[in-house]
């Protein structure tokens, strides 16, 4: 670009006034937005063409109008959202025509809009905003007296038009990488849902150059009591990709809402996506998860498979069939895969930022992927493959990553306690019970049900089971995902209920729970309930 | 050993109770003498209050029980604040309190 002292003719005043133009990193200015930063500017203009008004329309290239952006001296334009399509009036003409355009007597037949008849103004001169050869607005200063506007004053317009053309897409890109990422955050979910039997972990980095791009995973559960992980990428980059990205995240939500195995969810997402975003093309997997956690099922649409680990057995990816991207018309029949994972088991999804560099090939990435998950706690491994796969590398595209592992009995250990058969122990064995069902991560529908049914239980142990002499009971809990196992024992011989209080106890442990089995025997009696761990009752 | 705490206000013929905390075998007795000497002197309609209440059993319910008989049997209207979809709200009514009882979500 050449300095404006370079320009023949251009006088001494002026050089310093376009210096203003020129000088967009004023600390004043940082914090404006494109609007703001517009309004500025062209005060800047009206100084340096001692004009009594000066308006830029940026165009929206979705439809081929430009939009009043900033003015000064008749701001209505902006007021009034004012908007002149393509090669229609002054400043149509400028832009369709990427010439400088003078008028210097405005009348109905060479503008489009009245309002700058109403506000008396006389003559005007508009050039175009250029970036990179193309037209991004329309630069146009009018004055209400009558001008004729020489050569100079052209040339002087165009280069304030080419600074503030620059300035312009530098504010845009930078108000929109902004915008892109505090979208896509709030897209991720924040905190991982706590599922009782699964342990889960995730890490998100953005590339560092380009902004944001379209990297997105999603935990949620169905009624039905499963449970999905989304991983998906969607081509492109910046708002527009992060834009796609929410849509189809909730799109997805919605279809897998509508039940089916991954297969039919990711087909119809497809429909969807070729449909309302026939541009954009995704990458997707999704695993839906018995809700036993026993078996899963999966289904990728172009996604890299995941890598799955068992105790003291090699690392490898899933073989999960690859099926067509998502939005690519024509693609065959979708295919869903069965995986049994075993207690313990771990895998863990990821976007292909993870894997690939420039400086290293895809397979040489799975490979560094592969020898770096072993089926331990999942989030000292996302930490391990954040570590030995990006370690201080740049990344250069975005990285999602997620594990989840199949917790096994060792990770929660059944309750066993035993107690004197006392009222006052009821209260010790409420709180032992609490504990260790805040420990498995039951939600408090079931936890208010397992205290009274267990409580019941225990009060009918402590009422009849023994005479005199006393004895113990013994409260046992232990996961049988979906549900919580709980047994209370005696070894005293259960003398029948005494009168309807007793009744209305058994009414309320059968209420409070999905099972209820009583066996009296000779050696004691023994009561075994069953609760959903999940909220919701069968009942 | 359980802990609850049983509070008595009457004003203009009416009796509140308020109880919190948890009852269960072990303090039933206890809470049930408390709440018998609180209604003694006649009132003409009592409130009971269980919003605070953390945890309730039978031994509970069955308190709650013997004081609806007997204040129907003097002719004493009753009524429980229990909020809605808590666990006390819960066993009470599957006990049929509602046919003895006024039930009431919160406060006034």
């Amino acid at each position: 670009m050449a300095t404006p002292g370079e320009q023949s003719g251009v006088s001494e005043g002026d050089v310093y006034r376009l210096r203003r133009i020129e000088s967009v990193t004023d600390a004043a200015l940082a914090h404006l937005d494109v609007e703001g930063l517009l309004a500025e500017l062209l005060d800047r203009v009206r100084e340096l063409l001692q004009v009594d008004t000066a308006t830029v329309l940026l165009l929206d290239a979705s439809c081929q109008e430009l939009v009043a952006t900033a003015a000064k001296g008749i701001e209505a334009t902006v007021r009034q959202g004012i908007r002149v399509p393509m090669g229609k009036g002054f400043a149509g003409r400028v832009a369709a025509e990427m010439q400088p355009v003078v008028i210097e007597q405005v009348d109905h037949t060479n503008v489009l809009y009245s309002l700058l008849l109403e506000h008396g103004i006389c003559s005007l001169l508009g050039v175009p905003m250029l970036s990179s050869g193309t037209v991004i607005g329309v630069l146009h200063v009018g004055t209400l007296t009558r001008r004729r506007f020489t050569d100079e004053d052209i040339r002087l317009l165009q280069i304030a038009a080419e600074r503030i053309a620059l300035a312009t897409q530098t504010r845009r890109a930078e108000v929109e990488r902004a915008a892109a990422a505090v979208f896509q955050r709030s897209l991720l979910p924040g905190r991982l849902p706590v599922v009782p039997g699964l342990e889960l972990a995730a890490r998100y980095v953005p590339a560092e150059d380009g902004g944001v791009g379209g990297d997105w995973y999603d935990v949620f559960t169905l009624p039905s009591g499963r449970l999905c992980i989304v991983i998906g990428d969607v081509v492109g980059r910046g708002l527009v990709a992060a834009d796609v990205m929410g849509r189809m995240r909730n799109a997805l939500r919605a279809y897998a809402l509508l039940g089916g195995d991954p297969a039919e969810v990711l087909s119809r997402l497809d429909q969807h996506v070729q449909h309302f975003e026939p541009e954009m093309m995704a990458t997707v997997l999704l695993t839906m998860f018995e809700p036993s956690f026993e078996r899963l099922y999966l289904s990728s649409a172009g996604h890299p498979p995941p890598v799955f680990a068992l105790p003291d057995q090699p690392t490898a990816l899933l073989e999960v069939p690859s099926d067509h991207p998502v939005g690519v018309p024509g693609g065959l029949r979708r295919r869903t895969t069965t995986v049994n994972l075993p207690p313990g088991a771990l895998l863990c999804f990821y976007t292909d930022g993870l894997v690939e560099s420039p400086s290293s090939s895809l397979d040489v990435g799975l490979e560094r992927l592969c020898e770096s998950v072993v089926a331990g706690p999942v989030d000292s491994l996302c930490r391990q493959v954040m570590s030995r796969l990006v370690g201080d590398d740049v990344p250069c595209d975005d990285i999602a990553v997620l594990a989840v592992r199949r917790q096994d009995s060792g990770d929660v250990a059944p309750l066993d306690l035993v107690v004197p058969a006392l009222p006052w122990s009821l209260r010790d064995i409420r709180v032992a019970v609490r504990r260790w069902l805040s420990a498995v991560g039951a939600a408090p529908r079931p936890v208010a049900d397992l205290l009274v049914a267990v409580g019941e239980a225990c009060s009918n142990a402590v009422e009849h089971a023994y005479g005199p002499g006393g004895g113990t009971v013994r409260v046992q809990l232990e996961l049988q995902l979906p549900y919580v196992l709980a047994t209370v024992r005696d070894t005293g011989r259960w003398r029948l209920p005494r009168n309807e209080d007793r009744g209305r106890g058994t009414l309320f442990m059968r209420d409070c729970s999905d099972d209820l089995r009583i066996d009296h025997g000779p050696t004691g009696t023994n009561v075994v309930i069953r609760r959903r761990l999940a909220q919701v009752s069968s009942r | 050993m359980t802990g609850a705490k049983v509070e008595c206000s009457a004003e203009d013929g009416l009796m509140h109770i308020s109880l919190s905390g948890e009852i269960d075998l072990a303090n039933a007795a206890v809470v049930e003498d408390e709440i018998r000497s609180a209604v003694s002197n006649q009132p003409s309609a009592v409130s009971v209050d269980l919003t605070d209440l953390s945890y309730i059993d039978s031994s509970g319910i069955r308190i709650l029980y013997g004081l609806a008989s007997r204040l129907q049997a003097l002719r004493i209207v009753l009524e429980l604040v229990v909020p809605l979809e808590s666990p006390t709200r819960r066993l009470i009514e599957l006990s049929g309190f509602e046919s003895i009882a006024a039930l009431r979500p919160g406060h006034c």
